[in-house]
């Protein structure tokens, strides 16, 4: 607390002190008088104010060597005293100043004075004090053309201390303080901003130091890391301050209005620099390779703090000196657009700060000098990309794509302005087509197969989208960082998003028809276009002008799903056709058959390919090619969600092709798109995606059938289809399996196998469909779907009595009808269109009813299953047989048509049991337990006449062979028949009813196995078979 | 694909599926200012008529207005938004389509049971004249619409005999505001008729059997007709407005259910009941292709103003094929 408040007391205080000191100038009558001082109340202390100066100025004055403590105490008693009053008059301001400078003055060198550095500090300090202390005008007027040789020393004296001084603490109070000498301290005390005039004059005194400062500050920027961030921050703070101000486009535009030069004198003037354009030119000049020096060493200074005050000092040089650094702006943004990917969030955050900034002031797009200077710096990043990509390692690409996309960003829409030059463009798709090339050297990927789809049912029931979180990682060859794809990526967005799109897409469909070399990258380049050109996942800095309106995107995806899907680009070679192949895998069996007779079939030598098997590499390739063309196919559904709606009846049926395929990665990835197409399209899943255009999808399928040589994998499609759906399908796809059959009629020489694999896929549907209910015999008149809709339509609404009414009356007649009462339906067509409920009396008791559809399609397999039985093929054999048997279970219930065809099939099937190839055999036999199991009696005379003799007979002759046999003898094949025929023939007996004899046959051929010698698995068997015959 | 192929047959663009049955009829709609949402009626055995947009390849609507009985005719009229339709049930069903809208908003009964489709003569939207069979089994009956006042009966002399009216073609020579109309007979002859004056202009007898389906090239002055049998005759109108016959085509199999030429002019599609379309040149007459692709007879073929033909089928699809379109 002050005590004296007074001027007066304080007075009577102060007087001895300043006496004393005057007389006797030493250390401790400064502090003795400092000490009074604090006792001083600051209004006093500003009446004393020059009173208690003079002693203290005096002390300095005196000429002779002053011991430096004296003259350390001295100045911080006076900056004591400048803290608490106010400067008024000018005289006393600049005198000061000149004192306290003239401290650190030493005569003979251009150095400041090798003095303590308390004192140096003491001294920057008081000036700096000074300067705050002067009142607002008084320091204008201070700064005259007058002062500028004391000025001048003042700065180059703090630029001195700044850059050569070792302590930390001093530096920074140096640069501290020149910041406030240059009228740029950002502290509270200069609440008055200065008016046009005012600055001008500023600027022109201080354009006179601009080079010292400037190439001082750059010595002190770009000196060594170690030195600390505080003062490179500080540093880089001054240098864009004080450039700024003194090159600021606003100053400079009004001063070549403005020349009424204020007369100074000669030699004051000759000082003086006049900022005309010339000396504009040449300042600029200089300062771009200063300003490029800092860049280039600040933007990898290691820490964040320094990187930080970077991206302000080109927000503040863009913004107030774009045009007179014109030159600077091409590094400046460099600069800023390299930081944008920064370590540091903070650093990053502002850089987009200052780039959304510019972007709304439009200082980019808005200046024909910048979008140059960009365009410029694009094409020669581009230029040298293809270089740099090769030779950098992860981090570099990392680095010079981050400053690719960070041009782009900058540009904006202004990009069409490279894009629209042929040779920018070029270098830039050559750039990333060169990058992108992918790996394709994993042999895995051709290796996997997917035998069983079965897992494709099992995925709608876990739909993950799998935008980013990618199935197969992809290997490029000239990086491995996944975050240099992440980049890529959006570059490729970014391009998307505000380029042409129509240019764009036209140029990479070129280099995609080009070679197949650029094929995967222009591919993945084009999806990436459209999933940007759609705005999504793109950071936009500013708005587009033309967004691209959903028709002309969906024209181009429609255009680019043309080209993917197309014959020769769709249907690549990824495997070596296995269909004929697989016959190789199947190992001949020397084993004895259960037949008699040794089998002898040939296998059919291997066919020599005609043509050269591709290698490797290309069907590994050609995978990706595909993987990345589905991937597309995901990406257009995203860009374009329920746009996608439209493209589904020419995208959905090549997708489902891809998702039978045989290789696992395509068919992973194509019912990903699946997945993903149901979430774009809003579909609750796969079966709903499938259902609802399943009419797509049949078109597809019928058109193809006809040209089957073609289309050789359009059978896959209604596998897939079949798998997927559920019982609503089937009126859709009745229409197509007539097709299917007339297509399989005519080619059964060729393409057998896909078609009975078709028809393996339907029967297991239609077995899975309609399960066996308990109206055993009981034809069914309406079609399932009408009963379907119409229990579904009753559900829905709220019901009445009428409905009820109508309900009762429906069940009654249906009863009726089970009961085989009435059969008033014909198959006449014009009767149809007469409604259902309506009852008709006239009989037509000749006419069958109409056979629901699954049972007519079941029918009309089965008959051609007795053909296939016979087919020369053993696999194919092999599918018949278990499709027989899925006949059967379909047909079960309506044995008027099942007794006929089994009939047919009976000597096929007998002679399958018993001349063919093991594995047929075995097939055969549970298809025979199937058919007894279904057609009871209706077997028994033929079973006994033509299959039971045999069967008996082998197990006679194979009994000693097991008995003998060692342990491994339960994994062959002659080993499975025995143990089938065991199992089966228990259940068969039964359920043909045998008689007595035959009975004792089979009792006969399985007592032998009850031997302790046969392998338990035999033994157990066989008990089974004499427990049930015992029953 | 590494053995190049021949190419194969052209196979249709697309086929439209779930009429549920036959189909009778079929016109293409929207025209030509509304080209990406063309629309193509089809008229069912069932009675319905479906709306198929031809951009989702799907129904976009199903009138239900012949009480179950087949619809046999759909025609649009010109510059509106309204629909024709003729079905078995004796009913002529005039729709409103405009706005989403499907109602019938008149209708006309017809007076006996034929087989023959209507036709429409709309110059202007505010009245246009309607050909339909009538009472008479005979007799040809014009109405004027939408007031629906009788205009005339056409019926033939009495020694003509000429059997009931199989089609029917009104029409208007750009010279004269006359309305003539064409009408194919049971006998296999075709009728040119005044409407005004109620008198045959002219008579030529082209066929052996029915005449089951007419179109005529007024520019031309040449129309064509089939018929059950096997042949297709192309006859044409002198200036005293008599027919001739200028030439027959024969078919390899017999049966023409409908035929119809495309509004270019260039090219005539008719529907066989062997289950083929066949194209032919219009002015040569010379056969340009037989489209095989369905499994039961074409009932009725159409061209759209865009050149795209429709084609439906007993087989209860219908196939739109993409032909000679001009580049």
């Amino acid at each position: 607390m002050a005590v004296f408040d007074t001027p007066q007391e304080a007075f009577g205080i102060l007087r001895p002190v300043c006496v004393q000191l005057t007389k006797t100038q030493t250390v401790e009558n400064v502090e003795h008088l400092q000490a009074q001082l604090q006792a001083v109340s600051d209004t006093a202390l500003q009446e004393l104010q020059q009173y208690i100066l003079f002693p203290l100025r005096f002390t300095l004055k005196t000429p002779g060597p002053k011991r430096e403590r004296l003259v350390q105490s001295v100045v911080e008693c006076l900056t004591f005293v400048l803290s608490s009053t106010c400067v008024k008059e000018q005289e006393l301001l600049q005198e000061l100043f000149s004192e306290l400078s003239t401290c650190l003055y030493s005569p003979n060198s251009q150095k400041p004075a090798a003095v303590s550095e308390e004192l140096k500090l003491a001294v920057i300090q008081g000036l700096n004090t000074l300067m705050h202390s002067a009142y607002g005008d008084i320091i204008l007027a201070f700064y005259k053309p007058s002062i500028l040789p004391r000025l001048g020393f003042a700065v180059s004296l703090l630029l001195g201390l700044a850059e050569q001084e070792k302590s930390k603490q001093i530096k920074i109070a140096a640069l501290k303080c020149l910041q406030v000498l240059l009228f740029q301290c950002d502290c509270q005390d200069h609440p008055r901003s200065l008016d046009e005039l005012e600055q001008q004059h500023l600027g022109d005194l201080f354009a006179s130091f601009l080079p010292g400062i400037s190439t001082a500050l750059t010595r002190v920027i770009t000196g060594d890391f170690k030195q600390g961030h505080s003062i490179v921050v500080c540093s880089l703070k001054i240098f864009h301050k004080t450039v700024g101000f003194v090159m600021a486009d606003e100053q400079l535009r009004r001063l070549s209005k403005a020349q009424a030069e204020p007369v100074v004198e000669h030699r004051i003037a000759e000082l003086m620099v006049h900022r005309e354009g010339d000396w504009v030119k040449n300042t600029s000049d200089k300062l771009v390779i200063l300003i490029k020096k800092i860049i280039e060493c600040v933007s990898v200074h290691p820490h964040w703090k320094v990187r930080l005050e970077l991206v302000d000092l080109v927000e503040a040089l863009l913004l107030k000196c774009s045009q007179s650094l014109v030159d600077s702006a091409g590094p400046l943004l460099k600069a800023l657009v390299g930081l944008i990917n920064d370590e540091s969030s903070e650093v990053q955050a502002q850089c987009n700060n200052v780039l959304r900034q510019f972007a709304d002031q439009k200082v980019v797009v808005g200046n024909r000098a910048f979008t140059d200077i960009l365009s410029e710096s694009l094409h020669s990043l581009t230029t040298s990309l293809p270089r740099l990509m090769n030779s950098q390692d992860d981090q570099g690409k990392f680095s010079t794509l981050s400053l690719l996309l960070g041009y782009l960003k900058l540009l904006g829409p202004k990009i069409n302005f490279v894009l629209n030059s042929v040779a920018h463009l070029q270098r830039l798709s050559k750039a990333l087509i060169q990058v992108l090339e992918l790996d394709v050297a994993d042999v895995k990927i051709v290796e996997e197969r997917s035998w069983n789809s079965d897992d494709l049912s099992a995925s709608p029931k876990t739909p993950t989208t799998w935008q980013g979180n990618q199935v197969q990682r992809r290997y490029f060859r000239f990086f491995t960082d996944e975050r240099v794809f992440l980049l890529l990526r959006q570059v490729c967005r970014l391009l998307g998003y505000y380029g042409n799109l129509y240019l764009l897409v036209d140029h990479f469909m070129e280099l995609y028809h080009e070679s197949v070399v650029y094929r995967k990258q222009a591919t993945m380049i084009l999806n990436e276009l459209v999933t940007g050109a759609a705005g999504l996942e793109v950071e936009d800095l500013q708005e587009k002008h033309t967004k691209t309106s959903p028709e002309e995107l969906r024209e181009i995806v429609t255009s680019l799903l043309e080209l993917y899907t197309s014959q020769e680009n769709w249907y690549l070679v990824t495997c070596i056709e296995t269909e004929e192949g697989e016959e190789l895998m199947m190992k001949q069996s020397d084993l004895q058959a259960i037949t008699s007779r040794v089998h002898t079939c040939q296998i059919i030598s291997f066919p020599a390919f005609s043509k050269p098997s591709p290698t490797i590499c290309s069907m590994n390739s050609n995978i990706w090619q595909i993987y990345i063309q589905l991937e597309g196919i995901n990406q257009f559904a995203y860009a374009l969600g329920k746009d996608f709606h439209l493209l589904l009846m020419s995208a959905l049926y090549p997708v489902l092709e891809k998702a039978g395929d045989q290789t696992l990665l395509i068919s992973q990835v194509a019912t990903c798109t699946m997945v993903d197409i149901c979430v774009a399209c809003n579909y609750d899943s796969l079966q709903d995606l499938i259902n609802e255009n399943s009419d797509y999808l049949v078109n597809g399928i019928s058109l193809n059938l006809r040209h089957l040589s073609l289309h050789p994998h359009t059978a896959k499609v209604l596998e897939v289809m079949l798998r997927n759906s559920d019982a609503t399908l089937l009126p859709l796809v009745a229409d197509v399996v007539q097709d299917v059959l007339a297509t399989l009629d005519q080619f059964y020489d060729k393409r057998t196998a896909s078609f009975v694999s078709i028809l393996h896929a339907l029967l297991v549907a239609l077995a899975q469909w309609f399960p066996e209910t308990s109206y055993i015999g009981q034809p069914q008149d309406q079609s399932l779907k009408e009963e379907g809709s119409y229990l579904h339509q009753t559900l829905k609404n709220n019901t009445t009595a009428e409905d009820i009414e109508q309900f009762v009356l429906d069940y009654l007649k249906e009863k009726d009808v089970a009961d085989g009462n009435v059969l008033d339906f014909d198959s006449d067509e014009e009767k149809l269109s007469v409604p259902p409920t309506l009852e008709e009396n006239d009989t037509l008791p000749d006419v069958e009813p109409p056979l629901p559809v699954h049972i007519q399609i079941a029918k009309d397999v089965m008959e051609r299953c007795i053909h296939l039985l016979s087919d020369k093929n053993l696999k194919i054999r092999l599918k018949v047989l278990d499709v027989l048997g899925l006949c059967v279970i379909v047909l079960q219930s309506y044995k008027n048509q099942l007794l006929p065809l089994v009939h047919r099939a009976w000597p096929s099937l007998v002679h399958r049991l018993t001349n063919d190839d093991p594995l047929a055999v075995l097939r055969a036999f549970k298809a025979l337990c199937t058919l007894g199991g279904k057609c009871g009696d209706f077997l028994r005379n033929r079973f006994c006449k033509d299959v039971l003799p045999k069967l008996a007979g082998s197990l006679v002759t194979q009994a000693p062979i097991s008995a003998r046999a060692g342990p491994v003898y339960s994994h062959t094949l002659a080993f499975k028949l025995q143990l089938a025929v065991l199992q089966g023939l228990g259940p068969l007996c039964e359920r043909l009813d045998l008689g007595e004899g035959d009975l004792n046959k089979v009792a006969d051929a399985c007592l032998i196995y009850l031997s302790t010698k046969q392998p338990v698995k035999l033994q157990e068997a066989a008990k089974r078979v004499l427990d049930l015959d015992c029953m | 694909m590494a053995v190049p192929l021949p190419l194969p047959p052209p196979g249709p663009q697309f086929v439209l599926r779930g009429t549920q049955s036959a189909v009778n009829a079929l016109h293409f709609g929207g025209g030509a200012q509304a080209q990406g949402r063309q629309l193509l009626f089809s008229g069912s055995q069932s009675g319905l008529v479906h709306i198929w947009s031809l951009q989702t390849r799907r129904t976009v609507a199903t009138l239900d207005g012949h009480g179950g009985q087949s619809v046999t005719w759909l025609q649009m009229l010109p510059q509106s938004h309204q629909l024709l339709s003729q079905g078995r049930d004796l009913r002529l069903c005039l729709w409103d389509l405009a706005e989403g809208r499907n109602a019938i908003v008149d209708s006309v009964c017809l007076e006996s049971v034929a087989f023959c489709r209507s036709s429409v003569l709309a110059e202007g939207q505010a009245r246009w004249l309607l050909a339909l069979p009538g009472k008479g089994s005979d007799e040809v009956q014009i109405l004027e619409m939408p007031s629906k006042t009788s205009v005339c009966t056409l019926k033939p002399e009495a020694d003509a005999k000429p059997g009931m009216p199989m089609c029917l073609g009104l029409w208007q020579a750009e010279s004269s505001p006359r309305p003539l109309l064409l009408a194919g007979y049971e006998d296999g002859s075709v009728a040119l008729w005044d409407v005004w004056e109620r008198k045959v202009c002219s008579r030529v007898s082209c066929h052996e059997e029915p005449v089951m389906g007419l179109d005529f090239d007024s520019q031309k002055a040449r129309g064509v007709s089939g018929s059950a049998g096997k042949a297709l005759a192309v006859w044409s109108l002198n200036g005293q407005q008599a027919l001739q016959v200028c030439s027959t085509h024969q078919l390899t199999n017999p049966g023409i259910s409908d035929i119809t030429v495309r509004p270019d002019r260039k090219i005539l599609a008719t529907a066989g009941w062997d289950h083929r379309i066949r194209v032919f040149h219009w002015r040569t007459m010379k056969p340009l292709a037989v489209l095989a692709f369905h499994s039961a007879s074409v009932h009725c073929v159409a061209f759209a103003t865009n050149g795209l033909l429709a084609a439906g089928s007993k087989d209860q699809r219908i196939s739109i094929w993409s032909l000679y379109q001009r580049t």
